[in-house]
């Protein structure tokens, strides 16, 4: 359905985008996730025709967007991260506009169609207010009506959840994910659980490239490899370290913080693919040390990319290699990555470099290695 | 291009935009017509007419500012540049609502002829040909404002710098009278869009210079929407 080749837009010297290609089918829900900066807006912008690649192509169904854009443009319903909205319409009077402005005279029954998606992405209490006069998050639902109209088969959203409140970002991701199955979705986001909740694929870019494409289980396995709890456990400090260590799996265990009188946090790694939360449970049972919290230590969106910038960094070397005389140029090559992943996200830290830390003043003078 | 025009056209009436153009024009150009044909007793309106030319460089500019200066400022611009419309839709369903504004405001001047035809004879020809060149001079001073206005998301920078070019256009009428070098003062006259403006008073309708009127409208367009398709490349 989407079908990008060689895409690549500089604004000035400076690359946005840097030779993107990738071919997203029928029906399929990608999300492109990256950090601010990455290149996604660019990227759905070429592709919704709002802007021109410097070079490559866009195709969306077979159509190339610059050779015939308002064919091409008629397959799409774009929300931009900033809903464009006419703030002194109402909403019906905006959706009108845009029944109007996109779909040819005839084809669909106006009232029906309006009112179909007015319910789809509950808008309809809100349908003769002002848009001025609407939350956020009813802008957002107005920005995500205006795409549908149409019934367009291709929908690409920028960012549809930013600055909603959690109860909103639920219900626009299942209104999304309701859209997904007869259409061609693409959103963009950095925020991992948005991903792992609503899309089939997903494509990661940092520094305009594309780093990573895989579904999203798979994204989260082939990065996370080993895995790591934090567990609250009732009992004495020591002994349940020493029961957590013995568990068969189990890579590394310590005291994290102590968390409530008499009991402690422990962070616990267990050896890639080794589920240790069942014989974990089992040992502290028998012990008499109820296990009070139980959660896994997500990843966040931060530590995937630079373990993935790193890997891909790895990839490079041996053609980094190459004009190692030249130093200030491989340092700008390796240095680039990072900076701006590092530059987009509060923690400059690697993962392991920050639970490390997290771990050590609690287990000050104790340390043992298992 | 007609749910741009619809848009847009609606757009001046519910905000004051539209109403402060019609009331500030209305108010200049009928103080002028008590002035000038009330007071004296003159029957002619010519010298109003001329007047009128001038209101409309300084009164135009506040209908077109907003034309697509508010669209970048809204972001609204990413919705019709993502629409299935050509950007020539979008210009012209744009130039076409401001020009209705205008044109609703020369209507509710009509009322001016009215009282002149229930007290005397005037000249039709006259009146028809005086209309004829205030249409033409709000299609070229609205096709200059459309096109500054694509230019910025500052409407104030939009109204500003049109009135900077129509009170250019308007020197440059001066200057045809000041200058006695005679290529110089061909090419001044070749683009002077206030001497065009005389034969309609006189009630004659020259194709050339409607022609002309047409041609440097359709040129501020054309410009307008190659400042649209820019912006893709930008």
């Amino acid at each position: 359905m989407i079908e990008v080749s060689n895409l690549t837009k500089t604004y000035g010297k400076k690359r946005g985008i840097d030779r993107l290609s990738f071919t997203i089918g029928d029906g399929e829900i990608v999300g492109f996730l990256g950090p601010n900066g990455a290149g996604k807006s660019t990227t759905m912008n070429i592709i919704s025709g709002y802007l021109s690649a410097s070079s490559g192509a866009a195709r969306i169904g077979g159509i190339d967007i610059l050779e015939d854009p308002v064919a091409a443009k008629r397959q799409i319903g774009y929300l931009p991260e900033q809903p464009p909205l006419y703030l002194d319409m109402t909403v019906a009077e905006y959706l009108d506009f845009i029944f109007d402005l996109k779909v040819p005279a005839g084809e669909l029954k106006r009232s029906a169609h309006i009112e179909e998606i007015c319910e789809l992405v509950g808008l309809k209490e809100h349908y003769t207010r002002v848009i001025r006069n609407l939350s956020k998050g009813y802008k957002q639902r107005v920005g995500l009506a205006q795409a549908l109209i149409g019934n367009p088969e291709v929908l690409i959203l920028d960012e549809p959840t930013v600055g909603l409140d959690p109860k909103q970002i639920i219900e626009i991701r299942n209104v999304i994910k309701g859209l997904g199955k007869n259409r061609t979705i693409i959103l963009s986001t950095h925020i991992l659980q948005e991903v792992s909740a609503i899309c089939e694929r997903v494509l990661v870019i940092n520094n305009g490239q594309i780093v990573a494409d895989d579904k999203p289980e798979n994204l989260s396995s082939m990065i996370t490899g080993d895995r790591k709890l934090t567990v609250r456990v009732a009992g004495p400090r020591d002994s349940v370290r020493k029961i957590l260590r013995s568990i068969e799996g189990v890579r590394f265990a310590d005291v994290t913080v102590q968390a409530e009188k008499g009991s402690y946090d422990f962070l616990v790694e267990a050896r890639p693919n080794v589920d240790i939360r069942k014989p974990m449970f089992a040992a502290l049972a028998k012990a008499g040390y109820p296990i009070l919290q139980l959660k896994s230590m997500d990843l966040s969106l931060e530590d995937i990319f630079l373990k993935l910038v790193e890997e891909k960094k790895k990839q490079r070397d041996p053609h980094n290699k190459a004009p190692k005389k030249v130093p200030g140029e491989v340092a700008l090559n390796v240095s680039g990555g990072e900076e701006s992943a590092q530059e987009a996200y509060a923690s400059p830290e690697p993962p392991e470099q920050s639970e490390e830390e997290a771990v050590s003043p609690a287990a000050e003078g104790k340390e043992e290695e298992i | 291009m007609s749910a741009i025009y619809k848009r847009d056209l609606r757009a001046y009436f519910t905000s004051p935009v539209g109403y402060v153009f019609i009331a500030a024009f209305l108010f200049v150009m009928n103080l002028v017509f008590f002035l000038m044909n009330m007071l004296t007793g003159e029957n002619r309106l010519t010298t109003c007419y001329t007047i009128m030319l001038y209101a409309m460089m300084v009164l135009v500019p506040i209908l077109t500012m907003r034309t697509f200066s508010e669209d970048y400022k809204q972001k609204t611009d990413q919705l019709l540049l993502t629409s299935p419309v050509k950007p020539a839709g979008i210009v012209m369903g744009k130039f076409l609502a401001a020009y209705t504004v205008f044109v609703i405001t020369l209507a509710l001047m009509l009322v001016q002829v009215i009282i002149i035809a229930a007290m005397s004879t005037p000249n039709a020809a006259i009146i028809v040909g005086n209309y004829i060149a205030l249409l033409s001079a709000a299609a070229v001073y609205i096709s200059i404002g459309c096109f500054v206005s694509s230019l910025t998301e500052n409407q104030l920078v939009a109204n500003i710098a049109t009135l900077a070019i129509n009170v250019t256009l308007f020197l440059l009428d001066f200057a045809y009278d000041l200058v006695n070098v005679g290529w110089i003062k061909q090419i001044l006259y070749w683009i002077s869009i206030y001497r065009r403006f005389n034969t309609f008073y006189v009630g004659v309708f020259s194709v050339a210079d409607f022609v002309f009127y047409l041609c440097v409208s359709a040129v501020f367009l054309f410009l307008t929407v190659r400042v649209l398709e820019k912006k893709r490349w930008s």
